[in-house]
């Protein structure tokens, strides 16, 4: 058999142990070519593909040469190892040599009997890799969804490797054929009936005013979903990838509502999937009161009001968070001194018992508020809400 | 073969030599019958010692030694004899301007008949380095733990069964062997002038450089052996040498990779750390492993190289964790393997609250200082000149893993600070705490401490003082 032409990867086993410095031949030789019997893709690095493939090479007794060659792909030549797993004999690696300006390298491989050997070659390769995808379809009600997780394996490594397992770092192996040029969109997991919250959330800091003259700031919708056992999730972390959200329309088929970049979740955390901003819920923002307390010396404190007047226009009620951001309100307030906000909630005002205890920090305070619809007259009934908070120390 | 470094005795009735000057020579050219290279990995060093076997007359006899198309050092070049050396009297070099890559020896011999010469010098080109390969078991208990060296040759000379010895350690020279190669004898300015010209490496025809890599690939298989080489260790002064067993042969562009030394059951730990300045932010998790006979490692020191590190995972196949460069590893000195986040652990760093207090006072216009706290009355005018800001943090861990896992927190911090704790830290260094914990599988901890910073006037110190608190 005569081999010119390299495209791809070639393992050829030089019989009757015959020397070989290039797989671009001169001379007359004979070798055989062992196809490949297995070949796993793991996929379980976040950035590197490893490629495990199995061949049975014909052996001769003694030092054998076995040649490897690849062209259009993107093989980290240094990663390359063969691992013999079983044989005539015993059967050992020698030495590997790296011929000049190649995609080659010939192994050295002693075997005590003539026969077939079973070996392993492993190898990173690049421009074969993978991405998450995810598509939500929620329930007309909007309080589950069944979440289907793809992943799409893309092969432009220039390289058919035929029926081959896959394993993504979690979850069930995969076997699937892989084509040269293909993206493959696998199922890899479907959950059924997860609860999900949708939630509008008022962050003056990150999210701004819709309306600046009238103080109305933007409110983001997002579907929540928590990522443990007890929300029909938590098997393990959902990678980062793109969701598609589609509500179900109740005559059997789905509208798509848009669509989000799925944050990378831990389990026992929440996946948020930005919707928009809606237009039904509307806050106003302001600050009320802003009064200065001289301490000691130049020493003040700051008495401060924050007013939410919230309308809920829609036919269902709905959960606002609530989010100030003590560093960007002193901002507002005074300037910023570089110096960490030191605050504390005063008195009974309405939002200072709604505080969410775990979500709280430092720098930002975290409050819930259920809004109800409106009511049979259309109309949308104002809420306020006030936040009190003094903050302390400042010159 | 051509382009090689060749000895030539040259017949001539005129000496001794001084430039090479006649029309009509005959030359004989002895073939060289050993070949040992110790190769330097700190530097584009090796030393090539070879002997070959030279018949001599009485008087004088011209040696030519040529080297065209190679790195050599001709100021390193050096003739000794092995044999009937007090019969043989090397009496001079002599370095023809117009053939930079060649030099001749004027021998002035008692003897008549072989005598063994020995030729060392220096080569640029050829280089040797280490790569290692670790796969844990599925348990993530204990490795194999495979070293190897590659030799690389790119010197423009052929090596066939050369004996072959790798050092380790540092070495100073004060001008690089390539550059003395290219340079020559000649003065700077005549090398810049011989650069610009004819003389730059050739390109050798591809049918010469294929009959060279063919001869070396029958030198490789010649040296049949049914296991791979052990490689011998030996420690020197402040050098370490691998010696190569036997002979190999490396061609000209061509390089080889063999196994250094094969570690079995080599029993590491799992620690998650975060060390901002080794690791970047984010708690990573290590195998620790030491290179030591109890670690089941410890042969020689382990050379710098690159590791790729792999874990058996339990389905009849390996998982890729990482790739990083390590540094020499002396024997007994501990190895990290950095395998990056883990998707498993989460780490999180969390602010819980923010205050200050101990606040003291400047008098308007006199560098006198009031403290409320100490009693002093305060008037309008004073202004703050010294406070204490309180941090109140909390690393939070998350352990999804299928095990507990140990975790090791190492964070610097400017100016004077107190850190209150009751996480029993240490300190790493003035400014750095440290503190451990372990986090049981499936479960979360909270490691909570206090950063007090000294302001203004409260600042007295630079360094980070522990306050362990119950």
């Amino acid at each position: 058999m005569s081999c010119t032409v390299w495209n791809r990867l070639a393992l050829i086993a030089l019989v009757a142990g015959f020397s070989l410095s290039t797989p671009a031949f001169a001379g007359i030789r004979l070798i055989t070519l062992p196809p490949r019997e297995r070949v796993e893709i793991q996929l379980d690095h976040a950035r590197v593909t490893l490629v495990e493939e199995e061949r049975r090479v014909p052996l001769t007794q003694g030092v054998n040469e076995v040649v490897f060659s690849w062209a259009n792909t993107s093989i980290d030549r240094n990663s390359i190892q063969l691992r013999p797993l079983s044989g005539p004999g015993k059967v050992e690696v020698l030495s590997v040599s790296y011929p000049p300006g190649q995609n080659a390298l010939t192994w050295q491989v002693s075997s005590e009997k003539a026969g077939p050997a079973l070996v392993r070659i492993s190898y990173l390769i690049g421009q074969l890799d993978k991405t998450f995808a995810y598509r939500a379809e929620v329930s007309h009600d909007e309080k589950t969804l069944t979440l289907r997780q793809y992943i799409l394996l893309h092969n432009a490594a220039n390289e058919e490797f035929g029926t081959a397992g896959m394993w993504p770092g979690f979850g069930e192996r995969i076997e699937r054929p892989i084509g040269v040029n293909e993206t493959r969109k696998i199922l890899t997991a479907r959950y059924t009936d997860v609860p999900v919250r949708k939630t509008y959330t008022a962050d003056f800091a990150r999210h701004g005013y819709l309306e600046a003259a009238k103080k109305q700031l933007r409110i983001p919708m997002h579907y929540v979903l928590q990522n443990d056992s007890a929300h029909g999730l938590g098997d393990a972390a959902l990678r980062f990838g793109k969701a598609r959200i589609f509500l179900q329309d109740g005559h059997g088929g789905a509208a798509f509502l848009g669509e989000d970049w799925a944050a990378f979740t831990p389990r026992d955390d929440e996946l948020k999937l930005f919707l928009g901003v809606a237009r039904d819920i509307v806050v106003k923002r302001t600050i009320d009161r802003r009064e200065e307390i001289r301490r000691v010396g130049n020493l003040c404190d700051y008495d401060v009001v924050v007013k939410y007047e919230i309308e809920n226009f829609k036919d269902s009620s709905a959960v606002l968070d609530i989010i100030e951001s003590m560093s960007a309100l002193r901002r507002e307030i005074l300037s910023d001194t570089g110096r960490d906000v030191e605050w504390e909630t005063l008195g009974t005002a309405s939002l200072n018992g709604k505080l969410d205890p775990e979500r709280t920090t430092a720098d930002e305070i975290v409050a819930q508020v259920t809004l109800p619809p409106r009511g049979a007259d259309q109309q949308a009934t104002k809420q306020t809400f006030t936040l009190h908070i003094r903050i302390k120390n400042e010159w | 073969m051509r382009f090689k470094p060749i000895l030539v005795l040259i017949a001539l009735l005129i000496a001794p030599l001084t430039t090479h000057a006649s029309n009509i020579d005959l030359s004989t050219v002895p073939t060289r019958d050993t070949v040992q290279l110790t190769i330097y990995n700190s530097e584009d060093l090796t030393l090539v010692r070879e002997t070959r076997r030279v018949t001599f007359k009485r008087g004088m006899n011209p040696l030519q030694f040529s080297w065209a198309n190679t790195l050599i050092d001709p100021s390193s070049v050096d003739l000794r004899f092995r044999t009937h050396s007090g019969e043989l009297d090397l009496l001079d070099t002599a370095y023809p301007h117009d053939k930079p890559q060649m030099l001749y020896w004027n021998v002035q011999s008692e003897w008549d008949g072989d005598a063994v010469v020995e030729i060392t010098y220096f080569t640029s080109g050829i280089s040797w380095s280490a790569d290692y390969r670790c796969v844990s078991n599925p348990g993530e208990t204990s490795m194999a733990f495979d070293g190897y060296v590659r030799i690389t040759n790119n010197s423009g000379e052929d090596y066939a069964d050369a004996q072959i010895r790798l050092v380790v350690g540092t070495i100073n020279l004060v001008e690089k062997v390539r550059t003395l190669a290219e340079r020559g004898v000649l003065s700077q300015n005549e090398a810049d002038d011989y650069r610009m010209g004819r003389t730059k490496l050739r390109q050798m025809p591809a049918n010469a450089r294929r009959e060279m890599m063919d001869v070396a690939a029958k030198g490789m298989v010649a040296a049949e052996a049914l296991s791979p080489k052990e490689i011998v260790k030996e420690g020197l002064s402040e050098y370490f040498i691998f010696a190569i067993p036997g002979t190999e042969s490396v061609a000209h562009s061509w390089s080889k990779r063999m196994k250094l030394f094969e570690g079995r059951d080599v029993p590491f730990r799992i620690q998650y750390r975060y060390r901002q300045q080794e690791y970047g932010e984010a708690l990573v998790r290590l195998y620790l492993l030491r290179n030591d006979e109890a670690g089941k490692l410890g042969s020689a020191p382990l050379p710098d190289g690159i590791v790729r590190v792999y874990r058996d995972n339990g389905r009849d196949g390996l998982s890729f964790l990482t790739e990083q460069a390590i540094r020499y590893v002396p024997i007994g000195q501990e190895i990290e393997l950095n395998l990056g986040t883990d998707p498993e652990v989460i780490h999180e760093r969390i602010r819980l609250k923010s205050f200050r207090d101990s606040f003291w006072y400047r008098r308007h216009g006199v560098s006198v200082y009031y403290s409320p706290d100490e009693g002093h009355r305060i008037q309008v005018k004073d202004t703050i000149a010294g406070w204490d800001d309180h941090q109140q943090w909390v690393d939070r861990i998350r352990n999804y893993r299928g095990e507990a896992i140990d975790v090791e927190i190492r964070r610097s911090f400017d100016g004077h600070v107190v850190f209150k704790s009751g996480l029993d830290p240490k300190l790493h260094d003035y400014r750095t705490p440290q503190f451990n914990a372990r986090v049981e599988v499936g479960q979360r901890r909270d490691l909570v401490y206090e950063l007090v910073f000294k302001q203004g006037y409260n600042k007295k110190q630079d360094n980070v003082t522990l306050k362990r608190v119950s």
